[in-house]
This record gives structure tokens, sequence and C-alpha cells, in this order.
């Protein structure tokens, strides 16, 4: 939405708080010529809390699915080095079947990201793993996110990460976004990631 | 990084991909093995993109995927997903293990109740009653609003802000302007922060937690049944839930709705069924006083809501929906997340109503001075003298024009000074809510839909509004009920 873009004219800004373009859970950061980082997957997984641990920002967070129906953007910084940090609507798979869906691939179509990171809920692992491994059959440098761990492991489920890791081929990294657990790790998971990449 | 994990399909598609991707000159951003599994699909986008960067050689590429289909009973891309699906299987069982636990038991069993009809509607009722009219009704648009309006506005900032700005100011004109009955802080200013925001306010913190909690995902389950009935399905709950909190952002949100016509019906009663937040709070707060005002008022909006999506199913074309949805997890808010929620969104508010209640006070102080105003409101005198309202109410569907909540807050001053009485009161609260939606959903109704749906609707639900609030008058009059 350009209502929040920082070089708007002032009647244009004027003009959409009349119309009231609604900038909730906008971010206004200029990100023009960074590195892109995306957070991809299914809805209700975690990914606009992750960015917000990305960014500091603030974008709205709920738990249930399909809310977040715009792509943001903010700047991150990962180990001294500033990247543009996007959050998409939730994707099931490369076939889309939704417009939501269909706003998320374009992106991975057009933008190509530096990395994406595909944000899976670790109760469900057999249903969002697909998802991974179209990402890596479309040769784009993915870091597996297990997110909400703490609920896996209340179902009893237990992870072996560092197999998971080594049969897929990329990185993986079990994360609680909510209380900000495995965040650091996966920064820097992210840091050495792009320097190798 | 050891070697990436790669799934391989049956030899007869594993040898397709191969022939497409030689085929493939273009440039592609994602690998051409992908490209190639996508045409195989039959993804009509990827088919699109190729189409345009292949001029030459798409036919042999389309000729491939004609000659692969045909050697497959099964659509291919229900055959793909088999083969990776059972690779996913294959590595999840080598990496998860589960033990037994029972921890889970109480949110499952309240989760369940919360979708089974006969104790799902108590709930519902319980977080309705609860949450909007206790809350929200009650504590937030009597108790707070009352304090700001009376005990601070009223009482001080008013009468103080009218004896300075009269006193110092000597044009008449400027006066009006900035204070007295319809000026920028006496009226804009009162309206934003001792109406709307306060209501606001409740209930952006009950929604959050009710976000939070993930009732909503349970609470689309519970209603499917009524909605399919609507030509909607459960999923769209979600944003007519959403629109109880602001219709402009569940406008939006209708986008993940999976057809076009789903999309439709969700607009057209996103904008005529649902009041919003601060709508809602002040019709609330303007009710709970008499409690059959209320019922007949949620009852007849109930009708309509129904009435109309009823009608429109029927009316628009386009295929039925499925439902598909992910269910998850009842979860503990955290007060943090709903603290910070609710702050942002209040903020948000209002940084976009201030401006907007000062430029709704500034219009209608250019349309008092030139007589516009006067003019608009004498032509709806006799509209709403048909529903048999005082004609004082035309100005407040004139507020109404500029914002839902504008238009109620105004009630709110009518009902104070004894204009109206409780018939009146639940027939303009009714017709004020199927009335118009407000500037913001309009324009985000022509950006998701287009003008001429949004127009047609725009002009549908002014008829249907004071069409309905007509009907209304004349039925309660007929029965004698509430005078």
């Amino acid at each position: 939405m350009d209502c929040c873009q920082n070089k708007t004219p002032w009647y244009k800004k004027m003009a959409s708080i009349l119309i009231g373009h609604n900038c909730e859970g906008e971010v206004n950061h200029n990100t023009n010529g960074l590195e892109k980082i995306a957070l991809v997957g299914s809805p209700n997984v975690g990914k606009s809390v992750i960015f917000n641990r990305f960014t500091g920002a603030y974008v709205t967070v709920s738990n249930y699915p399909g809310t977040t129906v715009e792509v943001s953007r903010g700047k991150g910084k990962i180990k001294g080095n500033e990247y543009e940090v996007i959050d998409t609507p939730g994707m099931y798979s490369l076939m889309c079947i939704t417009e939501e869906e269909k706003v998320t691939r374009d992106l991975l179509f057009t933008e190509k990201p530096k990395v994406v990171i595909h944000v899976i809920d670790a109760k469900n692992i057999k249903r969002m793993l697909p998802l991974t491994i179209q990402l890596i059959e479309a040769g784009i440098d993915v870091i597996l996110v297990l997110n909400i761990m703490d609920e896996a492991e209340r179902m009893g489920l237990k992870i072996d990460v560092n197999k998971l890791e080594k049969e897929l081929g990329i990185p993986v990294v079990p994360t609680i976004a909510a209380t900000n657990k495995g965040i650091d790790k996966l920064k820097e998971r992210v840091d050495k990631y792009v320097k190798t990449a | 990084m050891s070697k990436q994990l790669s799934v391989n399909y049956e030899d007869t598609i594993e040898n397709s991909i191969n022939e497409i991707t030689e085929a493939l000159k273009g440039d592609y951003i994602l690998s051409k093995r992908s490209i190639a599994l996508l045409l195989l699909q039959e993804d009509e986008d990827v088919v699109n993109m190729v189409k345009d960067q292949e001029v030459n050689n798409f036919h042999s590429i389309r000729d491939i995927i004609k000659e692969t289909k045909s050697q497959f009973e099964k659509p291919l891309s229900y055959v793909i997903s088999i083969y990776r699906q059972n690779k996913v299987e294959e590595l999840a069982d080598s990496v998860v293990t589960k033990k037994e636990t029972s921890n889970n038991s109480i949110s499952n069993t309240l989760s369940k109740l919360t979708m089974n009809p006969i104790t799902g509607i108590p709930i519902l009722l319980l977080v309705v009653y609860f949450g909007l009219y206790k809350f929200v009704g009650v504590f937030g648009a009597g108790t707070v609003v009352d304090f700001l309006e009376a005990n601070i506005f009223e009482a001080y900032i008013n009468p103080f802000v009218d004896k300075i700005v009269n006193g110092l100011i000597p044009w008449h004109w400027l006066q009006d302007l900035i204070a007295n009955e319809y000026g920028i802080i006496t009226l804009g200013f009162r309206y934003a922060i001792a109406i709307v925001l306060p209501i606001v306010g409740a209930f952006f913190l009950v929604f959050s937690i009710i976000e939070d909690s993930g009732y909503l995902p349970r609470l689309a389950m519970l209603v499917d049944r009524v909605f399919k009935k609507i030509g909607l399905n459960g999923r769209a709950v979600i944003p007519m839930v959403l629109g109880f909190g602001c219709d402009t952002m569940a406008t939006m949100v209708s986008r993940t709705l999976e057809t076009k016509r789903e999309r439709v019906i969700a607009t057209l009663l996103l904008a005529l069924a649902i009041p919003c937040s601060a709508q809602l709070g002040v019709i609330l707060a303007l009710l709970s006083g008499n409690k059959i005002a209320l019922l007949i008022w949620i009852i007849f909006m109930i009708f309509v809501f129904l009435f109309i999506g009823y009608l429109a199913s029927k009316v628009i074309p386009g295929e039925k929906p499925s439902f598909y949805m992910e269910v998850p997890p009842l979860r503990m808010p955290r007060i943090s997340n709903v603290l910070s929620k609710t702050y942002t969104r209040m903020q948000w508010y209002f940084i976009e109503i201030i401006p907007l209640f000062i430029f709704a006070s500034v219009l209608i102080w250019i349309g008092n001075i030139t007589g516009l105003f006067d003019m608009i409101v004498r032509g709806l005198e006799p509209v709403v003298g048909l529903l048999g309202l005082p004609k004082e109410t035309s100005k407040i569907f004139l507020f109404g024009f500029f914002r839902r909540d504008y238009g109620a807050a105004g009630l709110f001053d009518l009902q104070k000074d004894s204009i109206l009485n409780a018939r009146n009161l639940v027939v303009s609260a009714a017709t004020l809510t199927l009335f118009v939606p407000c500037v913001a959903q309009f324009a985000v109704m022509i950006k998701e839909r287009g003008w001429k749906t949004a127009f047609i609707m725009g002009a549908f639900i002014i008829v249907v509004a004071f069409g309905s609030g007509y009907i209304l008058n004349m039925i309660l009059s007929t029965l004698g009920v509430l005078g």
C-alpha cells in the first residue's frame, strides 16, 4: 500500500488518510537495494511473528489463517548486515488455488530473494514438507524453520532436527517464535547461509 | 551443506521433465526442473509465462505435456503430489517419533465443545454477551463514554472552548468552525475522543483476546452449515467477524475466499449488514438502556443479513464453494501480545479518524455556511419522515456518509436530547447500520471489486437500508411495539 511509503507526496497522504487506506500492519522502512529474505509457508504457522522478530516492526498477528493479505516489507539487521525482510500471505503449494497464494508465488517468481525461509508448524511436518521440497526443486536457497516447537513437544512429538537437516540438505532451525526462542539461532544460520551461498 | 534432497518421479515423468527442461530456453528465476513440473501440472500462470518466453518451441513443449498426460489415468498434478507426499511420509517417519501424551485433553474437549452446535451456540452467546454486550456495550460505551462525555467534555472542555473562542474571535463564522454545535473541537474531537475511541478500544481488546485464543476458526466450523445457505461457507466467517472490527479491513480480507461469487456476496453483506466496531459500540450503547429495542435490532439485523445473503446466492451466478480450513489449536492468549495489538490498533484507528472527523466538521461547517447542508438535510427529511423519524435524524444519515461511526455518534446526541422515542431509536439504528459503508470501505470495495460492482452495491444498499427501515417501522407501529 502506498500510503505508508516514505516518499509519498503530502496530497496523496492526505487523500489516503481521507479515503482511509488501512495502514494497519504496514511497515514503513526504506528497503531499496537491500538483499531480500522472504518468509513463506502455510497460513497460521507464525510467519508474521518471525517477521516482527526480525524487523522489530509491528504487524498484526492472529491465531487464525488467512489474515495476512498483503505483502509486508521491513528492514532487518542480521550480524551487521541489513536486509529487506518480506512477510507473505499463506501458501500451501507452488500450485496456487487462491489469490493470496498467487501473490506469494509471483513474489518468488519475480523478486529473487537471497534466502527463502520456509516456516512450518512443527506439529504438522507431513502436511507442510511438500512445499519445502517444491522450493528445493525450484532451486531456491531455503532455510526450514520448525516453529511452534512447544506445542509439538506437548503433543509428545520428538523431531530429530539434525537428521532432517541431513536428509533435506538445507538448514533446519527449531523455534518458538512467540517467546523468541531459537530466533538468534535462526539469524545465525541465515547469516552463514548468505555468506556461503 | 550436503547434497539437497530431490524427489525422483516415475520414469515417464522424469523423461518428460528432461525433455521440457532442454526445450526451455528462456530466463527463469525458478529452476527449469521446477518450471517443467508446474507445466506438467498445467498451472495456468506458468503455462502463460512460458508461452510468452518460448515463442518458437512452445508447441513442442505443449506436445510433450499432452503426450505425458495421455499416459496417466489420473491428473498429473495428482500423480506428482502423491510422489512428493510419499517421499515426505518416508522422511517424516524417519525423523519424528511420537510418544503418547494426554495432557492436551482439556483444550481438546473445549475445542470440540465450541464446534458442536448444541454446545457451540451457547458458548457463542456467552462470548457475545460478556465480550460484546457487557464489556464493550455496558462498560466501554456506557461507563467510560459517559464519564468522558459528561464529566470531561460537556462539563469542562466544550464550555471552556466555547468561551475562549467566542470571546477572542470576533467573527461568527470562524467561531463556528472551531467551537459551538459543529466545531472541530466541540464536535469532531468530542466524537473521536469521548465517544468512538473508548468504544473501539474496548472492542479491540476483546477482539484481540478472542483472536489470539483461536476461537474464530472454530466459529467458522460452527456456522458453516448456515453460511452454505447464503452462498458462502465457513471460511467467510473470518471476514465477517473481522467486519465487526473494521469493515474496510474485512473487505480486504475477503480476498482469501476461493470463488469470485463468494467474494462478491461477502463484500455486499459486509457493506450492508455488518456494523463496524465503532458503529456497533455506539449502537449497543444507545440501545442497551432498552432491552427490547436491543433485541429487536439484533433479530432484525440477523434477518436482513440472512435474507439478502440468500437472495444474493440465488441471483449471483457462479460455482458453489467447498470448505477447507485449518483449525489451529486453542491457545492461552499472551497478555503482552493482546495489549500491544490493542494498542497498535487503537493508535492506527486514532490516527485515521482524527483527520477524518476534523474534515467532516469542516465539511459540515462549509455546508452550513453555504446552505448546502441544509438543502441536503431538507431533501432527506421527507425520506426519514416515511420511516416515522423526526426530521433531526436526516442530519445523522448525512453524517453516516462520512463515516459509519460518525452517524451513530450523532444519534447519541439526539438520544441525549430526548428527541427520539424507543421506536425511532430502533428504526434509525437499524437503518443506519444497513446504510452506506463509510468512505474508506467504499474505496476498498472499488479497489477490490471494481467500480461497477461497487456502485451497484452502493445504490442497492441505500434502497435496501431505507426500505428495511420503512418496513421495520411499519411492523413495529402496527404491532404497537415500543410506542
